[in-house]
């Protein structure tokens, strides 16, 4: 791991600022520490050397002075950090959201979504403990140390060389040990894994287990899988806890180190009892910083690894070629919200789509006429949902889309202005129903909503229902009618001449199915061009034309 | 289960607990005496004593060097191991008291990321003995023993000590509560919006850019991450605090000592080195003090994770779960006989979840011979799989539901399911091969065994192409499809041979285009050469009609709440699970 990613500081500007003020007040702190050990050496040997209480006093007015403000120093170390925790956290994840944004719904359906939304949630939180833990010690390892090394240096030389041969052993065996434990990590990876979620595994299958009556053997199996974790982790850690080890011998040899060495020199009088004093109490101060690090190595490789997968996607998102953004308010049908914008015929002229040069459709060619009710069939993997993506614009495609002979991409406003669509998954928001349907039309027309609703067969789902993440709350069958009836308003209040729904009554039993079709038929009837894509018989039964999609040549299903 | 029974769970017994908790003590006084033996050396060393004068001091300084490392390694070995070993008892503890109550009495554990949840919050007590206990213990001795041995050497030292260390504990934890407190109070809901809003852009991201709402979306979203961040900053001020009293703390203490320690000095009472010693003990002993807020911020992590396990399991089966009752049954060797033609019969069942104020599913009657294909449809919302969690006896009914003649209240909930089997509509896999998901089925099976049933489910292709019983299917089924996960479920059922096959949904989470294909496969295979088996068919999307001998339609019942149907829509979550292409 590296301790401190240049990624981060090109990507998140709060993580310079906060190193230059992490630099300033970790010079601070330092100081104030020599002169914490400086004072209280110098007032006990004085005290031993028989000065009074009284003419002490200015000294311990400065030493509770220091203490003092070592206090404050140390709490706007930890404030600022966990503030620049925060704010890079904050920008990190704006990035991250407009980079997922441009990136696109395509790139995004080749993830694991779950795992990105995590990233974008709760992942990076990870970074909390990197920054106010670990970074603070970080910038204290490189200032603290080398400052308080040089003064022990300075103030006693042997015991300064004692301190230097001991501070390298630190890293030296924590890169030795921590390269033994990923190794061993590596080779029981597998079974570490998997004894790691055998516990979960159990108790998420308990139904599964209680249906084939062997609920009652699991203790037994709880038991044997948590005793292999325990032991398959024991064995890690023994070598991983030697890090911890190794950092503790070192800071506490090397105050030993120092006590016998001054404590000799002290007898035979070739050093004097302050700086010999003084020496002893800097000596543990030059290790803690480093001693920090340690601990926290754990809670930062997490912050690192968290932060890794930000960059990953931030650097995809800048290597993507700058795709043509929709020229916002080109000519075409920018034409007033409200009244139906009539076509004729859309039409397909051997549309191909390619996916890294693969083909997903080739030469589709066909038209759907105004006033029209068509169903697009085609076995699976026959390149259906490329062909709605092409015409929506979400991927490139060859060949000509065409709305009344103007190609659909110079159609004005987001590209989509024409048409209102709905995917398999109807892609509900938090919100209520009412600010789902009327996602993005910039009117709200609760009269208008209750139409779309009623015509898509949804007219007893209430407009006021509020809607969790993702519209749960909701059935299957209602949250598929919701999105159908979001389109519908799209296309009445803006007057979209193109309706396009995929696979819209899947969750749909046949009667509500067959009241979903009545509902688009009335829309049919004003002079729309409707198009379906569906397997269901009751589908392409109604439908005026149906088109069927044949998966390119050499593509398997 | 009370919150006091699953910590008690936690905590290893003293026997296990006490190795580490004393070896962690004694390296804890190693760091302490090895300060005030260097401070006692140098000192004493001043007054040029002759060195055998010093030998020992020599002595102890290496041997509490080595010692605070040493002892501190043991510690952390011994105390984990003593904590994993807990941890297993603590799972079997938990999961014995789960079994019963699974899957319907499990308050609020019916989603899968709650579950997990669970299984995470069992996990996360382990700190209890490693994080809470144990620094406790150590640094209240350590406490103790030196503010016992500063007021050996000079009373009114001690007493100075004894003070700063109350207040520090004291200040620390009160610091520590209010923080955290105002955190989680007032940072949880704007963390939560975040969240939601994040689920929302990633799960409609395509619906958003067609709509043209994304730009919309994104200013929502800064504006959350906004007022989040905003929170956040302003709490982080409160962050140090409780580092910052203890470092104050501790020079006080010094400074105490001093201004103590000098006028005695004077008088003879005190001489240099116990001087040295009484000043610079304070600042070994609140470093080990700095461990107790830690504590006791891991102590309120591990208090909600124990009073989330307890409100999961619920202390009393609620009335909706049915009774384990063992041994009835059991002098039926070979579980229920059933003759005639009707092996099951429900009259006028009734059935509702735990915690519910109505019934799900209201008087349904129907009779299921040998043989027989029943489809059971309804609109959702309509009790479907109410009815199916009843027929496996995992939720409790009223009415009359017999198999083969026999009231299923006599017989044990185990042999009811000896009869009827149940394929879920998201079936679980195990993290395990092929093989492990189809044996515990029936673990006298052969490989040939399995072959054959992959052909009849039409998984053998599959099988191969994966490469053979050994492949694995992923967590949950991830590297299997919602169809493949319904075919594999379903070869499970046949190996086990379930007289009566109840089928929930085996369409849902399966692409549109394959559903018709992959039903008539199921059907085709669960009737097998065997046609005395029933097969129950639950769906609400259309069944061809030739593939079934008797329809039920369950009516839509008054909608339930948002959010409490347990079932999400099709889509939420961008779920991992089988179907998710």
């Amino acid at each position: 791991m590296k301790p401190l990613d240049k990624r981060l500081l090109k990507y998140a500007g709060a993580a310079r600022a906060f190193l230059f003020t992490g630099a300033l007040l970790g010079l601070a702190l330092t100081i104030l520490v020599v002169a914490f050990c400086f004072l209280l050496s110098q007032i006990v040997v004085r005290a031993i050397a028989g000065d009074s209480l009284d003419s002490l006093m200015p000294m311990l007015a400065g030493l509770a002075g220091v203490i003092v403000l070592r206090s404050i120093v140390t709490w706007l170390l930890d404030w600022t950090s966990a503030r620049a925790g925060a704010v890079v956290k904050s920008q990190l994840r704006r990035r991250l959201l407009s980079a997922i944004a441009a990136l696109g719904p395509g790139w995004l359906s080749r993830r694991n979504a779950t795992g990105v939304a995590t990233v974008a949630g709760t992942g990076l939180d990870s970074l909390d403990s990197y920054f106010s833990r670990y970074l603070p010690q970080l910038i204290l390892t490189v200032i603290a140390t080398p400052i308080i090394v040089l003064v022990i240096l300075f103030s006693d030389l042997p015991s300064g060389i004692s301190v230097l041969v001991t501070l390298p052993i630190i890293p030296v065996f924590m890169v030795l040990i921590g390269w033994a434990t990923q190794t061993m990590q590596r080779r029981q990876w597998d079974s570490l894994q998997r004894l790691s979620t055998g516990f979960l595994d159990v108790v998420g299958g308990l139904a599964t287990l209680k249906l084939f009556g062997r609920q009652h053997r699991q203790a037994a199996r709880i038991t044997s899988i948590t005793e292999g974790y325990r032991r398959e982790t024991m064995s890690v850690l023994r070598v991983s806890f030697l890090s911890g080890f190794a950092l503790e011998l070192a800071a506490s040899l090397a105050v030993a180190l120092v006590a016998v060495s001054v404590g000799i020199r002290l007898i035979d009088g070739s050093l004097g009892l302050s700086v010999g004093l003084f020496v002893l109490l800097l000596a543990p101060e030059a290790f803690l910083p480093l001693r920090g690090v340690g601990t926290q190595f754990h809670n930062a490789a997490e912050g690192v690894a968290a932060s890794e997968h930000v960059f990953e996607i931030l650097d995809e998102a800048e290597r993507m070629p700058a795709l043509a953004p929709p020229a916002a308010g080109s000519p075409g049908r920018d034409v007033p919200t409200g009244r139906l914008q009539p076509a004729g015929r859309l039409i397909l002229h051997d549309v191909g789509v390619e996916y890294a040069g693969v083909p997903a459709v080739s030469g589709f060619t066909g038209s759907f006429a105004a006033g029209s009710l068509s169903v697009i069939t085609g076995a699976s993997g026959a390149g259906k949902s490329s062909l709605i993506a092409a015409m929506l614009g979400f991927v490139s495609h060859s060949g000509l889309i065409a709305l009344d002979s103007v190609p659909v991409a110079a159609a004005g406003g987001s590209g989509t202005d024409w048409v209102a669509w709905t995917g398999q998954r109807p892609g509900l928001v938090s919100g209520t129903v009412l600010e789902n349907i009327t996602l993005g039309s910039g009117v709200v027309d609760r009269s208008l909503a209750i139409r779309a609703l009623a015509l898509a067969s949804a007219a007893e789902i209430e407009l006021d229902l509020p809607l969790g993440a993702a519209g749960s709350g909701l059935s299957g069958g209602q949250a598929q009618r919701i999105g159908i009836a979001r389109a519908v308003y799209r296309s009445l209040a803006r007057g979209c001449p193109v309706i396009i729904l995929d696979e819209p009554t899947s969750a749909l039993d046949s009667a509500t199915e067959s009241s979903v079709i009545d509902g688009l038929k009335e829309l049919v009837r004003t002079g729309r061009i409707v198009i379906l894509v569906s397997h269901r018989p009751g589908v392409i039964a109604a439908a005026d034309a149906r088109l069927t999609v044949n998966a390119p040549i050499g593509v398997g299903i | 289960m009370e919150t006091h029974d699953v910590l008690r769970l936690a905590q290893p017994p003293l026997k296990r607990f006490a190795p580490g908790a004393l070896l962690g003590l004694a390296s804890a006084l190693c760091a302490v005496a090895l300060l005030a033996t260097a401070a006692y050396l140098i000192t004493k060393a001043a007054e040029q004593p002759p060195i055998l004068y010093l030998g020992m001091a020599m002595v102890g300084v290496r041997a509490f060097a080595l010692g605070r490392a040493g002892f501190r390694y043991a510690d952390r070995l011994a105390s984990h191991d003593a904590a994993f070993r807990t941890l297993r008892d603590l799972r079997v503890g938990v999961f014995e008291r789960l079994v019963p109550l699974a899957p319907d009495g499990l308050a609020g554990t019916r989603r899968g990321d709650l579950l997990s949840r669970l299984v995470g919050d069992v996990d996360e007590l382990q700190n209890l003995p490693l994080r809470v206990v144990s620094p406790l213990v150590i640094s209240g001795s350590v406490a103790v023993l030196s503010v016992v041995t500063v007021t050996l050497i000079l009373p009114a030292a001690g007493l100075a000590l004894a003070l700063t260390l109350l207040m520090a504990f004291a200040l620390g934890t009160w610091a520590q509560t209010r923080v955290a407190g105002r955190a989680e109070r007032g940072l949880a809901p704007l963390r939560g919006a975040f969240t939601d809003r994040v689920i929302d852009l990633l799960a409609s991201l395509d619906v958003l850019i067609a709509y043209g709402a994304l730009e919309e979306r994104l200013a929502g979203l800064d504006e959350a991450d906004r007022r989040l961040t905003a929170a956040v900053t302003r709490q982080s001020v409160g962050v140090g605090v409780t580092s910052a009293v203890t470092l104050l703390l501790a020079g006080i203490a010094s400074v105490l000592a001093l201004v103590l320690g000098i006028p005695a000095l004077g008088q003879g009472d005190l001489n240099g080195p116990a001087l040295a010693v009484v000043v610079l003990v304070p600042l070994a002993v609140f470093e080990v003090v700095g461990m107790v807020p830690l504590a006791l911020g891991a102590w309120r992590q591990v208090r909600s994770s124990a009073e989330r396990v307890a409100s999961a399991v619920p202390d009393a089966r609620p009335a909706e779960i049915p009774a384990d009752v063992p041994g009835i049954g059991t002098d039926r060797p070979a579980g229920v006989s059933l003759p005639g033609p009707a092996i099951l019969e429900l009259v006028n069942v009734s059935a509702r979840w735990p915690n519910a104020a109505v019934d799900a599913l209201e008087n349904v009657s129907f009779t299921v011979s040998a043989g027989d294909r029943i489809l059971i449809e309804g609109p959702s919302g309509s009790g479907k799989t109410t009815l199916a969690h009843v027929l496996v006896r995992f939720l409790e009914h009223s009415g009359e539901y017999r198999l083969g003649g026999v009231d299923v209240h006599s017989l044990a909930p185990d042999e009811v399911r000896r009869i009827v089997g149940l394929n879920e509509q998201t079936p679980y896999l195990f993290d395990d091969s092929i093989r492990q998901n189809l044996l515990f089925a029936r673990d006298t099976a052969t490989d040939a065994d399995l072959e054959a049933v992959l052909q009849r489910v039409g998984l053998a292709d599959w099988t191969r192409s994966r490469g053979g019983l050994d492949a694995p299917v992923g967590e949950r089924g991830a590297l299997v499809s919602g169809g493949q996960a319904q075919r594999l479920a379903l070869a499970r059922s046949l190996l086990a041979d379930f007289p009566v096959l109840v089928l929930d949904e085996p369409t849902a989470n399966v692409d549109p285009e394959f559903a018709d294909s992959l039903i008539r496969d199921i059907l085709d295979a669960a009737a097998g050469d065997f046609d005395s088996r029933a097969v129950i068919v639950i769906s609400h999307t259309p069944v061809p009609a030739d593939l079934i001998s008797q329809r039920i339609r369950l009516k839509a019942r008054v909608r339930r709440e948002a959010g409490e149907t347990g079932r999400p829509a099709g889509d939420a979550r961008g779920s991992t699970g089988p179907g998710r292409p």
